[in-house]
């Protein structure tokens, strides 16, 4: 089995300016905030995120201005608060952005990981979604009709990321994937994407996955690279293995109300730490991150 | 008007909020072994209330990927792991959202916003200013989803002049669009079926396809309803009152389902 464990820096360094990503988390649920840290720091810029439920790892991309379009269904930090950055760079018109659904963006991922161009679905239909993109973004979305039975649909153009990143609870080196709890709309997303990179929490051998191979999400002939760290989506949670940081994500909610704030929120937390391991330290070290690990029955 | 009085004692005598009115409007909203899509708060204290009570075999899915869940710690949110706690399955957006919502097997789907208009459209991306500048919130997620889609869509929002305007500011997800069926609109669904609010019940059961009164809690008079709805509302002489929770559906909320009042202020 081939070994695709490689450090985050590295993996960052082979994605060129410009391209389209796909992130995996959901609000503030197995963010790769590892991989958003990375990018800020190797200065990434004129990204296209796409994202079902955008949740801090794209506040952070857009926050720290690398974001030129956002194809996303919706976002917040749950009670924490909505995505300031991405709202007030929708609201100054700082982003394109392209606003539709969850189920919207699960079925552009499936028509992109099987290989279609295309998706009828009945969404969207009658919507001010439909009525702002129909004219601003005629290559995502289209008005149409069953060619069969005559029916209205919105044709959804299949999305193909460049990359797409997942955060994942276990994987293999080779990448093989599981992930535990919900999904959102993780297993299209991670096929659409042409290159694909697993984030993962913890490394174990493949026998442990030969095991169980009906749980694998994400078979690891598709993945590219597997980058291995723990807490890597602190302060999102990873369930089974430990939970959302309320206090950081606290002081996440505060720093991003204005751009100044958020500015020194990156140079404490992104810039300053030289890796994950630094910025674990910063917000708590060994004692915070026992005290969010997850508990045995509960997974959170 | 007797009944009504001893009705508003009774209110009066066991603190009955109006919350906890809404909620059990709610839940009386679906009916044993449908299956509903729900948010969290409001809309998830009203399903596991209609489950302990008269739709044992209700069955609720989460967008995320979630089925018949059972938590026993509050969540802040759906992507709050203590929501998916003890559930019957887990999955993806494809599942819930796709092969029963778009399937058309979703009976009840509840959605909350920053706004509701007289034909029941939802608006949960945006406000403006006087002035017509846009400030972006959350967006539509699965919202949308569910208002183009379930059989019957329930509304619950807090009554108010700004949440319940003659137009949304933004149309996110359609209900009766300009009056319009849902077959000319293209949708599939059923759309709005009731807006619930802390203080009346509406729905749509007429040919114009508006809001109108289909009962006022307790304790609210025309006036405040009137006074507090941005659109004009046909009010019925004597007006029907939303039932008062019952006994055992106080207790269950009070002392099972949300004993720190978490949603329930």
């Amino acid at each position: 089995m081939p070994d695709k464990v490689k450090s985050v820096a590295e993996v960052v360094r082979s994605i060129p300016d410009g391209s389209h990503i796909a992130l995996g988390g959901f609000a503030i649920a197995r963010n790769a905030i590892v991989f958003a840290h990375e990018v800020i720091r190797q200065q990434k810029k004129n990204l296209t995120l796409s994202q079902g439920v955008m949740g801090m790892e794209t506040d952070l991309l857009v926050g720290a201005g690398l974001v030129s379009k956002i194809i996303v269904g919706g976002g917040s930090l749950d009670r924490f608060g909505p995505v300031r950055c991405i709202n007030r760079a929708r609201d100054s018109g700082a982003i394109v952005h392209i606003d539709s659904s969850s189920l919207s963006l699960a079925f552009g991922y499936l028509a992109g990981a099987l290989g279609i161009s295309f998706i009828p679905i009945k969404s969207l239909l009658a919507s001010e979604m439909m009525e702002r993109l129909e004219t601003a973004a005629p290559d995502y979305l289209r008005r149409g009709k069953c060619p069969f039975t005559g029916e209205d649909f919105v044709f959804l153009r299949g999305i193909t990321p460049d990359v797409s990143v997942v955060h994942v609870p276990i994987a293999d080196s080779n990448g093989n994937c599981w992930i535990h709890g919900p999904r959102w709309e993780n297993e299209e997303q991670a096929k659409a994407g042409k290159r694909l990179i697993v984030v993962t929490e913890e490394l174990v051998p493949t026998e442990y996955i030969q095991r169980e191979p009906e749980r694998t999400v994400i078979p690891g002939h598709r993945v590219e690279a597997v980058i291995h760290q723990p807490f890597g989506a602190h302060p999102t949670s990873v369930f089974g293995c430990y939970d959302y940081d309320a206090e950081h994500l606290k002081l996440y909610a505060e720093c991003h109300k204005t751009p100044e704030r958020m500015n020194q929120y990156l140079q404490d937390y992104v810039f300053g730490p030289h890796d994950h391991w630094e910025y674990l330290e910063k917000v708590g070290g060994l004692r915070r991150m026992n005290e969010i690990k997850a508990e045995a029955i509960f997974g959170y | 008007m007797a009944s009504i009085s001893a009705e508003l004692q009774e209110q009066a005598a066991s603190g009955i909020t109006a919350s906890e009115i809404m909620v059990t409007a709610a839940a009386h909203e679906v009916r044993d072994g449908e299956t509903a899509v729900v948010g969290i708060g409001l809309p998830q204290v009203a399903c596991v209330l209609a489950r302990q009570t008269h739709a044992p075999r209700l069955s609720m899915l989460l967008e995320i990927g979630v089925a018949d869940m059972s938590p026993v710690d509050i969540a802040v949110g759906l992507a709050d792991s203590r929501i998916f706690y003890r559930a019957t399955c887990w999955s993806g957006f494809l599942d819930t959202l796709g092969m029963n919502l778009h399937r058309g097997v979703v009976d009840v789907g509840f959605i909350g916003g920053l706004e509701v208009d007289r034909f029941g459209n939802v608006n949960t991306t945006l406000t403006k200013d006087a002035d017509g500048k846009e400030h972006y919130f959350n967006g539509s997620a699965g919202g949308n989803d569910v208002a183009s889609l379930a059989n019957r869509v329930v509304v619950i929002v807090r009554h108010g002049k700004r949440k319940l305007p003659d137009a949304v500011a933004y149309l996110t997800s359609p209900g009766f669009v300009n009056g319009r069926s849902r077959r000319d609109l293209g949708l599939r669904g059923g759309g709005p079926h009731r807006v619930i609010t802390d203080m009346a019940v509406l729905g749509f059961d007429n040919p114009s396809r508006t809001a109108s009164l289909v009962s006022m809690h307790p304790g609210i008079t025309v006036e405040q309803l009137l006074d507090n709805t941005g659109f004009p509302l046909e009010i019925p002489n004597p007006a029907p009152m939303t039932p008062l929770p019952s006994k055992e559906e106080l207790r269950l909320l009070r002392e099972e389902i949300d004993p720190g009042k978490m949603y329930l202020r």
